[in-house]
């Protein structure tokens, strides 16, 4: 089986997850690895030396430039026929560009898979996480996006060569305009590794300084529960739930959150769950590894100062 | 905390199946309505109060609302949820399309101010109090208070309230005794109203209060009592809000529940007299409040079924994520949720079986408002008048004192963690507990019942509808063994029922006093059997609607074991009404005050 | 100029989705169904801008099951004018959605398709991107503003991380993020006109679609339930769990 994957990165290094993404790939059969952009060449050599690639190619031209979607999925459609399955991260990247490839090949793209458990069937999470699938997939070339936080990163290795690949074609029809990346110190939400939640038990948005200290301390991103949100504490970009973001951080820290169905659904795939409310009967304690009972404007200012220490 | 679902598919059965919505749909006016119609009506309602009305239930009555130098404000978020509320046209749902209302039946208002009640009945008292002006002024206001501000008021622009109470005159209204003096065009009012709900806040531009006093030289008692529409701003010849008017909010009360609505005492004419408007003719104010009574008193039946809904809502979610105890007879093993507790299950089911059974007599009631209004045939037309005149003390004073109950048994089943605040089901219960005073306590809704509604006609109306609860019997009995029990209750208390309903007939000629003794018993009574009546006709439908391969078997099922636990639980009290109605008056009369 | 948005009817966001005991699905039976969330962002964006004058003509398609007209009406009384429903039952693939709905584009020529970025359902983010490819359109996914000048659009979609402005040219795709508006509450009367505004039903083979499924769902599970967790004393025994015990921290 021969498995390319289109790595995402920033021109230098590829971004977190896309490791993960390897280790699924490395699942299905011998991996190459595309690494397209205007500047790409750093970021080629860093997958060649990821355990488990055979082959990187690198396209380099400007018409890669920004999420180029539509001319990501054209280079990809120039060599889509080599391969029985092409990859891509679940990520705002990946999901842009392989729809395109999936409908340009005729394939019914199988999103978000969780698992690999042979080469033609998938495990996906539906319904936000509640009711897990299991697809195959009649399709001659499978074409996959892969949620990072369900495979372990992968190793290193001596370094596979890398190739390249000329450039497909340039269809003209979306002009980059420029990017504006957060400016934020704090990770984003859905790639943070720890993640300080607060609910409507905060009582006001000026008390999210509290959540915002502890998340500085940990190096954490800022989540809000839509109670929060609907109660105008936060901006709704940070609600977590239903319909808002899915994270599953390595540490999920819930502060002053009940725990409603569509907030749970948000983040009970967090490895490790922490809830601080002093209602003792609080849903949010039924999916935590560890809860605390507490007055959270006494237990929070305590945990900030506690990890200093 | 739980979140408000709105109960659509009990409300969808009780609309269709018991009150007969079809037939409402086709009373003339109603033309351009649909079921389909209603459905998305009462989606939408659902959606915005959970999404709007809901979430502010627990914030507004833990802060209230404050008054500051004669300026109330609602509680934070308050204002912004009315914005939207008259911005989606919601205030305007029962009232006259002449005016901007959007003129749909009094059975599907009934409905989504059910919806609006279990979010937040604070809230909703604003729009109610608005609607029992617009009725009032829709019935009686000349045509130029018509053009002023029935417009504003179907909007909901301009909120409206009433004044009816003074502190010397609460349930004997002819002791009122603030006085309306003719000034050029106008009166000038001066006097104290007290219990103003609503009577003062800053989420309208203008608020409407519909006043009772006297005029100089009016007869004493309840026949010199004339309606005033006194604005708080008075309108200008261009219908904005112009100068304001002398009257003043001077202090809100501190009450047991319902905090965010403010309950006003209002000074009116402390300076020069504020300025009012007779409404018809001087002398008969108090006759035109009452024909506006039967709608606000199945509104605020409808407030205790919308606490009864909620209560049962948060108890249910409780109880499905309480751990607590194992199985009964499980020594080990897994610890469950205390739904799998056989008492937790029976708590829940007297809360569901009445709930569903206030919630099918309150939209009958309002069915045949509406077809007492707008029915074609004479015939049908009265008699639908005489069954909502029955039915209304009945959905009041019942509905609202199983309110209370139902909001009780949701505290009981959260334990200890109900009785603390945090958890939220005592709101439910607190709130709940006006609504068996307000317009009317228990007390006042009985002797309504027993007066003029059965003992006044002989008992004509209340026999025909013991006669159509006795056509039952054949269909339960259809319903095979499963039922025999229920069954046999039904027909036990339809009898309880009759024999009641025949003393009260008997006596009341002889011994007024006697009747009234019983009043509230006789009311329970009709209250539980009348509730009976519809879940059996429920537990029928159901079990017909079953035959179809594609019905909701899921909910079809229940509604036939809720029909059921009705008949089992809660009917067997009727026989114990009836013979407190029959022998018990004597004792109630037998001390004199002294001996208390 | 016209604007075709696509709507999906969803189980409730606020019910709790049951997985069936055979494993062939989740109950969807008799449940509280709604607008998928995102197709309401999509569909306010369309009125929003037929309120400030850029678009004529909002006409709002859905693929699946007859009930959701209801879902078409929805839309209508938020603002859309017309509605078209593909009745191809509800278990219907993605790519098969976009080959439907690139029949109806070609017959209706809108300048802008203005789709959710997801549904909320089977989670699958697909379906405008698809349109797109087959369209041979220009596409924007994720977007949380749109600005129309003249035959092209300028757009800033979410990326992670942050925010990347496009200029895309017309006719394109463009599918609708969280942040791109509130979706309103429909009004009362506008309810009431919705029901009188046109709706189309189209069966799928009168599109040339060949609808069968990819992919065969073999089974569906409930998630591995978390294992009970521990309730700890004070802060300082959290924190010594953190380190010690889960290591995260």
């Amino acid at each position: 089986m021969a498995v390319l994957v289109l790595a995402e990165h920033d021109g230098k290094q590829l971004k977190p997850g896309v490791t993960n993404l390897l280790t699924a790939a490395a699942k299905l059969g011998d991996v190459t690895v595309l690494v397209a952009g205007t500047q790409a060449s750093e970021a080629a050599q860093a997958a060649a030396k990821v355990a488990g690639v055979k082959k990187v190619l690198l396209t380099e031209a400007p018409i890669y430039e920004g999420s180029a979607a539509e001319n990501l999925a054209a280079l990809v459609l120039t060599i889509a026929e080599q391969y029985s399955h092409i990859l891509g991260p679940a990520s705002a990247y990946g999901k842009n560009v392989l729809p395109r490839v999936a409908a340009s090949l005729d394939v019914q793209q199988i999103s978000e898979i969780s698992a690999v458990e042979s080469a033609d069937t998938f495990v996906r999470p539906t319904y936000a996480g509640n009711a897990m699938a299991t697809v195959q997939s009649s399709d001659r070339i499978k074409v996959i996006t892969v949620r990072a936080t369900a495979f372990d990163p992968a190793g290193e290795q001596a370094a596979a060569p890398v190739e390249n690949l000329a450039p497909g074609p340039d269809l003209g029809l979306t002009q980059f305009k420029g990017a504006e990346l957060s400016k934020s110190e704090r990770p984003e939400l859905t790639a943070a590794r720890i993640i300080v939640s607060g609910g409507r038990g905060m009582g006001s948005a000026e008390n999210f300084k509290l959540i915002e200290a502890l998340a500085d301390k940990l190096g954490a991103a800022v989540g809000a529960s839509r109670a929060a949100v609907d109660s105008g504490f936060m901006p709704n970009e940070y609600q977590v739930g239903q319909t808002g973001k899915i994270v599953a951080p390595e540490l999920y820290i819930a502060i002053g959150i009940s725990g409603a169905i569509q907030h749970l659904a948000g983040m009970k795939d967090s490895k490790v769950i922490v809830a601080i409310n002093k209602d003792a009967e609080a849903p949010i304690f039924s999916v935590a590894s560890y809860w605390l009972v507490d007055d959270l404007f006494k237990a929070v200012p305590e945990l900030t100062q506690e990890l200093s220490a | 905390m739980s979140i408000y679902n709105a109960p659509l598919k009990d409300m969808h059965f009780a609309l269709h199946e018991i009150a007969g919505l079809d037939e409402v749909l086709a009373l003339p006016g109603f033309e351009e309505i649909t079921a389909e119609l209603v459905d998305a009506v009462l989606a939408e309602a659902g959606r915005f109060a959970r999404e709007v009305l809901d979430p502010l239930n627990r914030s507004g009555d833990t802060t209230g609302a404050k008054l500051d130098n004669g300026v109330v404000t609602a509680p934070a978020g308050y204002r912004e949820a009315y914005a939207k509320f008259i911005e989606a046209g919601w205030n305007g749902l029962g009232a006259d399309p002449r005016y901007g209302g959007q003129g749909l039946p009094h059975t599907v208002a009934m409905a989504v101010q059910e919806i609006w009640n279990s979010a937040n009945m604070s809230f909703c008292l604003a729009p109610m109090l608005t609607s029992g002006v617009l009725e009032a002024l829709r019935h009686h206001a000349s045509p130029e208070q018509l053009e002023v501000f029935v417009p504003k008021l179907t909007a909901g622009e301009w909120s409206g309230t009433m004044n009816l109470t003074e502190p010397q005159a609460g349930s004997d209204l002819s002791a009122v005794r603030t006085q309306a003096v003719p000034q050029g065009g106008h009166y000038l009012l001066r006097g104290t109203k007290i219990f103003i709900t609503w009577g003062e806040h800053d989420m309208s531009e203008n608020i409407v209060h519909l006043v009772l006093a006297r005029t100089p030289d009016a007869p004493e008692g309840v026949k010199g009592i004339s309606l005033f529409i006194v604005p708080k701003f008075v309108p200008n010849a261009d219908g904005s809000v112009g100068e304001r008017n002398d009257v003043k909010c001077v202090s809100i009360e501190r009450k047991m529940g319902i905090h965010a609505s403010p309950t006003c005492v209002l000074s009116y004419g402390e300076g020069k007299g504020a300025i009012g408007y007779l409404v018809g003719e001087e002398n008969r104010g108090l006759e035109y409040m009452f024909t506006m009574m039967n709608h606000a008193r199945l509104g605020v039946g409808i407030e205790g079924i919308g606490l009864a809904e909620r209560a049962y809502q948060h108890a249910l979610d409780y109880a499905r994520t309480r751990v607590q105890g194992r199985e009964i007879g499980q020594r080990s093993g897994d610890r469950v949720t205390i739904i799998h507790h056989p008492d937790v299950k029976r708590m829940l089911l007297s809360m569901k079986a009445q709930v569903e059974a206030m919630r099918a007599l309150a939209y009958t009631a309002g069915a045949a408002l509406d077809k007492a209004r707008r029915h074609p045939d004479p015939v049908e037309k009265r008699r639908s008048q005489a069954l909502v005149d029955l039915l209304t003390p009945i959905v009041k004073g019942w509905c609202t004192e199983q309110g209370v109950e139902v909001a009780s048994t949701g505290m009981q089943v959260h334990g200890g963690m109900g009785f603390v605040e945090e958890t939220g089901a005592a709101q439910y219960l607190r709130d709940a507990r006006i609504t068996t005073i307000y317009e009317g306590t228990t007390g006042i809704q009985a002797n309504d019942l027993v007066g003029r509604k059965v003992a006044f006609e002989k008992g004509a109306t209340a026999m025909t509808l013991i006669e159509e609860m006795r056509a039952l019997d054949a269909p339960l009995a259809a319903l095979g063994a499963d039922f025999n029990a229920a069954r046999s209750n039904f027909t036990a208390a339809i009898d309880s029922l009759e024999a009641a309903t025949l003393w009260v007939v008997d006596t009341s000629p002889v011994a007024p006093n006697a009747v009234a003794a019983v009043a509230v018993p006789y009311l329970k009574l009709f209250g539980a059997v009348a509730g009976g009546w519809v879940m059996a006709r429920s537990a029928i439908v159901a079990r017909a609607q079953c035959e179809d391969p594609q019905s909701d078997r899921e909910f079809l099922t229940a509604k036939m074991a809720t029909a059921r636990f009705y008949a089992e639980h809660i009917l067997p009290q009727a026989r114990a009404h009836a013979d407190t109605v029959i022998t018990g008056s004597s004792s109630v009369l037998a001390l004199d005050e002294a001996q208390f | 100029m016209k604007v075709l948005v696509t709507v999906k009817r969803v189980i409730d966001p606020y019910v709790k989705v049951r997985v069936k005991s055979d494993g062939s699905g989740v109950e969807t039976a008799n449940i509280k169904m709604t607008m998928n969330p995102f197709c309401e962002i999509a569909v306010e964006q369309a009125v929003r801008m037929k309120e400030a004058g850029v678009v004529t003509e909002i006409v709002v398609v859905s693929v699946g099951a007859m009930q959701s007209q209801e879902t078409l009406r929805t839309a209508m009384a938020m603002g859309a004018d017309r509605g078209i429903l593909v009745d191809a039952g509800v278990d219907i693939e993605p790519l098969a959605v976009a080959k439907l709905l690139k029949a109806i584009i070609q017959k209706e020529n809108p300048q802008l398709v203005i789709t959710g970025k997801q549904a909320i359902d089977d989670d699958s983010n697909q379906t405008g991107q698809m349109i797109s490819a087959l369209m041979g359109w220009p596409q924007a996914t994720f977007i949380s503003n749109i600005t129309v000048n003249g035959d092209t659009a300028d757009v800033t979609r979410e990326i992670d991380g942050g925010l990347e402005k496009l200029t895309i040219k017309l006719p394109a795709v463009v599918t609708s993020d969280l942040r791109l508006n509130e979706p309103r509450y429909v009004t009362l009367p506008n309810i009431m006109k919705a029901k009188k505004k046109p709706m189309e039903v189209i069966k799928p083979d009168a599109l040339g679609v060949d609808v069968t499924p990819r992919l065969k769902t073999l089974k569906v599970q409930e998630p591995p339930s978390r294992s009970a967790g521990v309730k700890v004393a004070d802060v300082k025994e959290l924190v010594a769990k953190l380190r010690n015990e889960a290591r995260v921290i």
